[in-house]
């Protein structure tokens, strides 16, 4: 660099040294001088200034000027080099890393030392220091997103506690569409205190020694500028590839298929979870740990790297509030619903100030839109249950797939108590079980939830009463009654969901399905028997009597081996109350009657009636031949 | 950050309420309901179109730099504001007149089976674009900050080589996004609109390998389709397109009754989607002057509506060609600003020549007052475009309920 310095005779310069003190002594003297005086002296002075003023202080200054020109360009020269090299400054060391920042230490030095009435080579100095700053600024820029990017960690999600819940098959017809078997994989953010390492903890202290050099220069818009993309770039990453959720527009969510939806919803509360609950504080506490000094921007920055994303989970969740409500989606909304219940509190410590607001709030909105659909889906549940009308009577009185339905769907609900607890709580509902009595004891018995489990299954039972009304036969829609009943009994015993019937819900319906039981047997079984009942009869009438006992059963295996109880035991219980009534009946009519009747005349013994009794129920494809096998 | 009731006060005093005095709507009442809400349509595009003289207070340090009449001038961040402001009474005076005091199974009967739906599907896809426009001004909030630093470092007193090399590489990243076009944005398949692609080259073109510096937008770093602000493939041309496809004006005995405000508040909102589209990065956009059928000329609601139109369609037209990242006015004052401080920056030799920077020094403190603008407004902007979102949510679910008590949208399954 050309250095010029004006050479001026001495005694001139001794005039101009003169000026340049009175000047500064009259700026100093009076800070209430006029506006325009003042502006006209700080000219003066800096004019002035310009003249380089050779004498014995001067020498001394040069003196403690090189020297520190003689650091700067060492410092220089250090920072340059830095240039050319690719790696990392962290990969090079400590004692490295510890001589850069010695050497930007130096350059800041000189730029803090700079005063107005500096001389041209200190001008001259100053100015090659803003050069090499940037340059400085620049490297550790790079060197940033460099060491941010080569040490950034997953989190791991072998270590989140995984469930899974098996579910039954249910019967798929026109109107309720199945619940399949699957596997739910719940996150379960269990130990909040371990947050995940997304970078490295090694290398957190020399990001950190990154920001407080570049925030001491003033290049903190810098630092906070490419922190925020890289870490916004790993968290997108992580989100949409590694967790590979979708962003999906309104329009995609609202037209999408069900089938397709239901996976969404379910990877949505996931990945909800797993964001908000293991990420987001990681990454909250990674901007503490690098910018915990500057505890506004640490806020900040972390809204920055979370909201795009955090905005996206959000719109899925809105726009699939916005779908018209369907029954089936009553356990993915509940889902949702809970998992955003769960997080409000974490939700509100990752953003408890005004920066990140209005996505605390966002959250608590969706939250309750969710459990606004979550009541209008469960409420729709119900009114579906009740206008499900049949046309024609259900084949074979076995169990209808509306049962089964709403019992498994039923039983899906315990999981989700709390969260329907809270929801049903202020919804009006009529229960059959009032107040608490003697046998039920358990408080979730008398829970909002469990009134509008027993208020649903009541309407179902409603139902199925209408639908027992379209049977021609009045023994099979005893049996369809049975069924059902005992279906619903078992399916309740069976799970969870005995806690929320109660054992007296339970009783009243073990009794209901015996007395359809008895009332079959009655309806069945007391003609033909009243066939063989005791009585003086003349051997014509007993012969006639005998022949038409063997039509009448004829008859009835015919149709009830056709009829339908799917549950073995049930129908192993049926089948040995109806052999005891009607073998024995049988064996006492011909063991005071068959000697008179006549062999010939006596169609089946008490060994044929009990084996094909056993027959009956087995819901056989056609009626069985009785003539051809079983006449001897 | 500001919350967001601040700017509700405006458009809820401005809800005419008349209508809640009247349950009995007879047909004469009706009438004189669409008329006014026409006149209001009119009025309010008409202040938009020409606002009112300033009442900008004359304290505002900034006025000897910045022209008082960028603040209201259309697409300036103000000037958005209040569109949206003015949505937000439109659509509020609208569904009054669509569901108050009405009978729902009025609104269930043809032509309205046909066009409550209609409507209901273009604000599903304006819900699409109001999400993608708030990603869009956070690019616009990633310009501010690059504006930001160079005004610091031009501001250095003295005024250092690093100081002008600093700036330099903030102007020059700055010039090239607010110039880039959504294309080349989004090429390689994301990109959001914008913000993505210049914030991956921060300072330099970071992942290019080579160190070389200060080339803002050299190097366009590997965009991923999961960077799309609303997803895979969408394009808010292609939804304004979508929208407008079945928009027609009532005709015959129709264009007398409830169908005009329907036809009106689809055009308005509309309207309004394109304009916030235009005005700030989006994600794809071709062709976006092209998609938006103009109400015929002889409406008279309709006039200034198409006069800002036609504003705004220029304007388009003109940096389509060129490219542009929007056309909010703040962001085309400030690519002219970076350019003319770029000039500079490649003129300058320490130490500074007086004449050279002082012009700098206006020209800094200009930018400096629209970082400031943007620092105020941006945020309610973007919390406005989300009430819009929420408004629009909410009216939806309004009609829906109001069709279902007409029994016409009976639950779907089962």
């Amino acid at each position: 660099m050309a250095e010029f310095e004006s050479k001026l005779p001495l005694e001139k310069n001794h005039v101009f040294e003169a000026c340049h003190h009175v000047v500064k002594a009259l700026r100093a003297s009076d800070n209430n001088l006029d506006a325009n005086l003042r502006k006209l002296l700080s000219d003066l002075e800096s004019h002035l200034s310009t003249f380089v003023m050779v004498d014995d202080t001067e020498v001394e200054e040069d003196a403690g000027f090189s020297e520190i020109k003689e650091r700067f360009k060492e410092a220089e020269k250090r920072i340059l080099a830095w240039e050319q090299n690719q790696s990392t400054i962290l990969e090079a060391g400590l004692s490295e890393a510890d001589h850069f920042f010695q050497a930007l230490y130096e350059v800041h030095t000189v730029l803090m030392g700079f005063s107005v009435k500096a001389n041209q080579k200190e001008k001259d100095v100053y100015n090659q220091a803003t050069v090499a700053l940037d340059i400085a600024m620049l490297r550790l820029e790079k060197e940033l997103c460099d060491v941010l990017c080569q040490h950034k960690q997953n989190v791991n999600l072998e270590t989140l506690a995984v469930s899974s819940r098996g579910k039954e098959v249910v019967y798929n017809d026109e109107s309720f569409v199945s619940l399949d078997d699957e596997v739910v994989v719940v996150a379960e953010a269990s130990s909040h205190e371990d947050d995940a390492d997304l970078v490295d903890p090694l290398v957190v202290p020399h990001v950190k020694a990154i920001a407080n050099a570049m925030f001491a220069c003033g290049y903190g818009q810098a630092f906070s500028g490419a922190f925020i993309s890289v870490r916004r770039e790993a968290l997108e990453e992580y989100m949409f590839f590694t967790l590979e959720m979708e962003r999906l527009s309104c329009v995609d969510v609202l037209q999408m298929e069900w089938e397709d939806l239901n996976g969404k919803m379910r990877k949505w509360t996931k990945v909800l979870k797993i964001i908000t609950r293991i990420y987001l504080p990681s990454e909250k506490h990674l901007c503490e740990q690098i910018l915990g000094e500057f505890d506004s921007v640490s806020t900040s920055c972390f809204v920055d790297i979370s909201k795009d994303t955090v905005l996206s989970l959000l719109n899925f969740g809105e726009a699939v509030a916005m779908r018209p409500s369907q029954p089936e989606m009553l356990e993915r909304f509940l889902s949702m619903y809970e998992a955003t219940a769960e997080i409000l509190l974490d939700v509100d410590n990752l953003f408890p100030d005004e920066t990140g607001s209005f996505l605390r709030v966002a959250f608590h909105e969706l939250s309750r839109k969710l459990a606004d659909c979550t009541t209008a889906t469960f409420l729709k549940f119900k009114d579906a249950i009740a206008s499900n009308e049949s046309t024609r009577a259900f084949p074979g009185g076995g169990i209808h797939h509306l049962t089964r339905y709403v019992m498994n769907y039923l039983k899906l609900l315990p999981e989700y108590k709390d969260a329907l607890n809270s929801l049903l709580e202020n919804l009006e509902v009529e229960d059959s079980i009032t107040e608490i009595t003697g046998q039920d004891i358990l408080p979730s018995t008398f829970s909002p939830m469990a009134r509008h489990l027993r208020s649903i299954v009541s309407t179902l039972e409603s139902s199925l009463d209408r639908k027992a009304q379209l049977y021609a036969d009045v023994s099979l829609k005893f049996i369809f009654l049975m069924n059902n009943f005992h279906y619903m009994v078992q399916k309740v015993k069976g799970s969870e969901l005995r806690h929320f019937f109660g054992d007296e819900w339970i009783r009243k319906h073990i009794a209901r399905y015996q007395r359809n039981v008895t009332n079959y047997e009655r309806s069945t079984w007391s003609s033909v028997l009243s066939l063989i009942k005791d009585s003086n009869d003349s051997v014509d009438i007993l012969r006639q009597r005998c022949r038409l006992f063997g039509l009448a059963f004829d008859d009835v295996y015919k149709n009830q081996t056709r009829w339908s109880v799917p549950d073995p035991e049930l129908r192993d219980d049926l089948h040995i109350s109806t052999s005891v009534k009607v073998v024995q009946s049988y064996r006492g009519f011909l063991g005071r009657n068959a000697v008179r009747i006549g062999e010939k005349h006596i169609r089946y013994t008490c060994e044929d009636i009990e084996n094909l009794l056993l027959d009956l129920f087995e819901c056989l494809p056609s009626p069985r031949s009785l003539l051809s096998s079983r006449r001897r | 950050m500001r919350p967001a009731q601040d700017n509700q006060g405006s458009f809820l005093g401005r809800i005419s309420i008349r209508r809640n005095q009247f349950v009995d709507v007879n047909n004469e009442q009706e009438q004189e309901d669409l008329e006014l809400f026409q006149r209001h349509i009119a009025d309010r595009f008409t202040e938009l179109l020409s606002p009112p003289p300033q009442q900008q207070p004359p304290s505002d340090e900034a006025n000897t730099v910045a022209p008082v009449a960028a603040t209201e001038q259309i697409m300036s961040v103000t000037w958005l504001r209040k569109l949206m402001d003015v949505f937000l009474c439109c659509e509020a005076e609208f569904k009054a007149i669509l569901l108050m005091g009405r009978d729902p199974t009025q609104i269930s009967k043809p032509p309205f089976d046909r066009l409550v739906p209609e409507m209901l599907d273009r604000s599903i896809k304006a819900l699409d674009i109001c999400t993608a426009v708030v990603n869009g001004i956070d690019s616009v909030r990633h310009y501010q900050r690059l504006a930001e630093i160079a005004v610091s470092a031009l501001e250095q007193r003295p005024l250092g080589d690093g100081n002008v090399r600093r700036a330099r590489r903030a102007l020059a990243n700055l010039v090239v996004a607010l110039s880039l076009e959504d294309k080349e944005n989004t090429s390689g398949g994301g990109g959001g609109g914008g913000n993505k692609t210049t914030e991956r080259s921060w300072s330099f073109g970071r992942r290019s390998g080579g160190s070389s510096a200060s080339k803002g937008g050299a190097t366009i770093g590997q965009l991923k389709s999961s960077s799309w602000a609303v997803g895979r493939n969408w394009s808010a041309a292609k939804q304004i397109h979508a929208m407008t496809g079945n928009l027609n004006p009532p005709r015959g005995n129709e264009a007398a009754g409830l169908p005009q405000p329907m036809f009106i508040m689809s055009t308005v909102m509309v309207f309004v989607m394109w304009v916030l589209t235009a005005a700030v990065p989006c994600q794809e956009r071709s062709g976006l002057a092209n998609h938006l059928p103009v109400p015929p000329k002889h409406l008279s609601w309709a006039q200034s509506l198409i006069g800002i139109h036609e504003k705004i369609g220029d304007e388009w037209k003109k940096k389509e060609k060129k490219g542009s990242a929007g056309l909010m006015e703040e962001m085309t004052r400030m690519e002219k600003l970076g350019h003319s401080l770029i000039e500079f920056a490649d003129a300058f030799h320490y130490p500074a020549e007086k004449e050279a920077s002082e012009s700098a020094a206006a020209q800094v403190a200009e930018m400096a007052e629209i970082c400031r603008r943007m620092e105020e407004e941006l945020v309610p902007l973007q919390q406005q475009i989300r009430e819009v979102f929420h408004r629009i949510v909410r009216s939806r679910a309004e009609i829906l309920e109001v069709l279902e008590q007409a029994g016409k949208l009976s639950a779907p399954v089962v």
